[in-house]
């Protein structure tokens, strides 16, 4: 079809919107770096928690531009709810993002006809389009030769070369995004002849019923063929019903004369880019004409080889794990350190400032020691997703989920399942949005439904103050914390495998997927990308330490505060105003329940506080032991930890034995205590039915693993 | 493929049993219409060529250049002819 004759859009606003769109693997979030800096907002598309990047970028005359970033794809076809929002934003089919004024396709040059098939179906669009020639070096160290220029003069479109990772081609780039005249593409190609009445009804109705301009309406009448499930997710347009009473028609007659309408619309597009292929690209001379790309493949398969290898891949894998949490325990150290003398200067100066009261003790042990207790883990946190966007830059996450494959199938996911449980060791939040790229509704909810037992970066504070209190020697040895902390994470992993294998025999049960996943070729770490990914995701916990955690912190403080017994003298034990407080009446209200759990209603009021937040953990301990604020440098952690180590139950016995210690550990690797990881399944999966489920699942094994594990102990004589 | 010569009308088998550093030419595929189309979509269809690099329980395919994991039950879905070791 050609669009020539159709007239090109009035000059963009004052600020052009332009949409990035790419395969996954292509280089596109460092382009979008590249152009935008630091102008960039992060968050979400209402109702899916698909990422939602939307930057600032400059021309080369200094005009704004904005520019969206949608989730990679292969397929405008989606089979995953972040493709489908990439194919609703450009479609206009989302009330919520404005429809793209134009489009920048990013596609990799050492791979450039399956590139070329999501930029053919983008420029059916008939708007305006940049095309970027990615990993440029790359395609010329395979022998490849991309001419860009003929590329240009087939599509009619400006084909810009570039190396996004090496800045190079960004002025070029940002030249033709300045330019006001973006020529429309020049875009033929046969629509197979069986379909193309199909095409032509469906257009006709999707122009009258749906609003949509023809050649928009073209393209969406070719993707409506071969969209056979079509994902539909929250916040996008749903179909009107005269064209899905068409649609269904021709469906229903192609089923019936056996034609493969899917098939033949991919076999025709492949047609075309092959001839756009065969004209742009030079392969390398004689010689290895059978694959052109041999020359980058040896070096991949030379690391696949070892990486994927039945035995040393499990070897290295268990090596990169080991290196990781030894990492996280070693090196926070000294941040670590810095963090508590800031706190500490801090606590100090405002102490001083204000006088003794209420109002002091709400700043300094409510506010301060609240937000403190967690902030100090921050060192922690950005250690495990520098980790993590390492693996994820250097293309290993992929071979990780490869070899997880076999494992994952036990249990009836596939390696796909497996990227979102790791990221889960950070945070369950991202591993859940990470579960979008599951292709198969079920298989996504059951990841969705066991991501909370891996342990996450809140449990860590938890884990190391209750470690701390068990050991009972000041001179804890690194390797009894390691072993310990191994044990919970090995825990919670066999809890979230034993629930999907449980889940998909029953509730959601299906056929085993069906995985074809890329394997990226390997590259040294983008160091930037790593850094800016970490600062992202680190910026997100310190906001939530500064508003969700400071909030609690003081209501905690005020419930484990008020109301003040009724004769308050001077020197009575905390423990009795305690006793009188809210909190203390709720930790007494579900003693009887925890109690066979070995713990009392003090530990009672933590539990039932961090189900706000599992950190809060720490800081309703501080504040329920009274633990000072400390006016030189010590840590705070050690006091509170030598204040656990002195509590004591009514009959003088202490209270945080090794054994309690340890069945408090264990109810906090099942149990899901988390209000922010509810509320993302409860968007994820549109409704209270899925989170009130995993709440009161995960809750109930906690409770069951504490219960044996304690009376197991007791019988023991521990 | 000249390679494809030196054998003699191999039948098509699935890739699961292609061995390991042969290639083949995709003939046809099964499964349900998205995995098809899918696959397809990433220049797997009918006619393209496959190396099986390796792998025994997911396997390691490069098509075009690009390498791709794929689950046996995946691989059992997509026909191939042999046509020879990897040049």
């Amino acid at each position: 079809m050609s669009t020539t004759s159709s007239p090109a859009p009035a000059a963009p606003r004052s600020a052009p919107v332009y949409a990035l769109v790419g395969n996954p693997n292509c280089g596109k979030s460092t382009l979008f770096n590249a152009l935008t800096g630091l102008k960039q907002k992060v968050g979400n598309y209402p109702g899916v928690t698909v990422e939602r990047k939307v930057g600032t970028a400059y021309t080369q005359h200094g005009q704004p531009l904005t520019l969206i970033d949608l989730p990679g794809a292969y397929s405008l076809a989606a089979r995953s709810p972040d493709e489908a929002v990439t194919r609703d934003v450009l479609l206009g089919r989302r009330a919520d993002t404005p429809t793209p004024d134009r489009i920048i396709c990013i596609a990799d040059a050492t791979n450039l006809e399956r590139n070329l098939y999501l930029v053919h179906q983008v420029l059916d669009l008939g708007r305006p389009v940049v095309l970027v020639l990615n990993m440029m070096d790359l395609a010329a160290q395979a022998g490849l030769t991309v001419r860009a220029d003929r590329l240009s003069r087939e599509l009619g479109i400006p084909v810009i070369p570039c190396e996004a990772a090496h800045g190079k081609g960004l002025i070029e780039l940002k030249l033709a995004l300045s330019r006001p005249d973006l020529p429309l593409p020049r875009h033929a190609w046969d629509i197979p002849a069986p379909l193309a009445p199909a095409v032509a009804e469906l257009q006709a109705s999707l122009s009258a019923h749906e609003g949509k301009g023809p050649l928009v309406a073209r393209a969406e009448a070719l993707l409506l063929l071969t969209d056979p499930d079509p994902v539909r997710v929250a916040g996008s347009t749903p179909l009107s019903a005269a064209t899905t009473r068409i649609l269904e028609s021709w469906k229903t007659r192609w089923t019936a004369d056996a034609t493969d309408s899917s098939g033949m619309l991919v076999a025709a597009r492949y047609d075309a880019i092959g001839r756009l292929a065969r004209e742009a690209i030079v392969p390398p001379a004689a010689g290895t004409a059978a694959n052109p790309a041999d020359a980058t493949l040896a070096l991949s398969d030379r690391i696949d080889a070892v990486v994927t290898h039945p035995l040393w891949g499990w070897v290295i894998f268990a090596g990169i794990m080991a290196a990781m949490f030894l990492g996280i325990f070693t090196l926070a150290g000294i941040p670590m350190g810095w963090i508590e003398s800031l706190m500490g200067w801090l606590g100090e100066h405002v102490s001083a400032l204000i006088p003794p009261g209420d109002f002091h003790d709400l700043v300094i042990d409510g506010a301060l020691a609240g937000v403190g207790g967690v902030i100090i883990f921050l060192p922690q946190i950005l250690i495990l997703f520098f980790f993590i966007g390492l693996l994820e830059s250097t293309g290993y996450m992929a071979r990780a989920a490869f070899i997880m494959d076999r494992v994952m199938s036990r249990v009836g996911l596939n390696g796909k399942s497996f990227i979102p449980l790791l990221s889960s060791y950070a945070c369950a939040i991202p591993g859940i949005m990470a579960a979008r790229t599951i292709e198969e509704p079920k298989d996504r909810l059951a990841t969705i439904l066991v991501a909370p037992f891996m342990s996450c970066s809140a449990r860590l504070p938890v884990y190391l103050l209750l470690i701390a209190a068990l050991v009972s020697s000041d001179e804890v040895p690194l390797g009894t914390q390691v072993g310990l902390m191994l044990l919970m994470y090995f825990l919670g992993t066999a809890g979230a495998f034993a629930f999907a294998w449980l889940f998909k025999k029953t509730l959601l049960r299906g056929a085993p997927p069906l995985m074809i996943m890329e394997l990226p070729p390997y590259r040294l770490p983008r160091l930037r990308d790593v850094a800016w990914q970490m600062w992202e995701r680190g910026a997100v916990f310190v906001k939530r330490a500064g508003t969700v955690i400071l909030a609690l912190s003081i209501v905690l403080w005020f419930l484990a505060n008020f109301p003040k017994p009724p004769a308050a003298s001077e020197g009575e034990p905390p423990v009795d105003a305690l006793a009188h407080s809210y909190a203390g009446r709720a930790g007494h209200a579900i003693e009887p329940l925890i109690a066979p759990l070995g713990f009392d209603w003090r530990i009672g009021i933590g539990l039932i506080q961090s189900f706000a937040a599992r950190e809060v953990f720490n800081s309703s301990m501080g504040v329920i032991f009274a633990v000072e604020e400390s006016e030189d440098e010590t840590a705070n952690q050690s006091h509170l930890r030598d204040a656990l180590r002195g509590a004591a139950r009514p009959d003088g016995t202490p209270l945080f034995t090794p054994l309690v210690c340890l069945s408090l550990m264990v109810f906090y690797v099942f149990a899901m205590q988390c209000i922010s990881t509810i509320a993302v399944v409860k968007r994820e999966t549109a409704g209270w039915k899925w989170p009130l489920f995993q709440l009161a699942y995960m809750t109930g094994t906690a409770w069951l693993a504490s219960f044996v594990l304690y009376q197991v102990g007791r019988a023991l004589g521990f | 493929m000249s390679a494809s010569l030196a054998r003699l009308h191999p039948e098509p088998l699935p890739l699961c049993q292609l061995p390991a550093g042969e290639s083949g030419r995709v003939r046809a595929l099964s499964g349900e219409t998205a995995f098809c189309q899918r696959i397809r979509e990433m220049g797997f269809g009918e006619r393209a060529f496959v190396t099986k690099v390796g792998g025994r329980g997911p396997f390691i395919c490069v098509v075009n250049g690009c390498r791709l994991a794929l689950s046996h039950d995946a691989a059992a879905c997509i026909l191939v002819e042999p046509t020879g070791l990897r040049s």
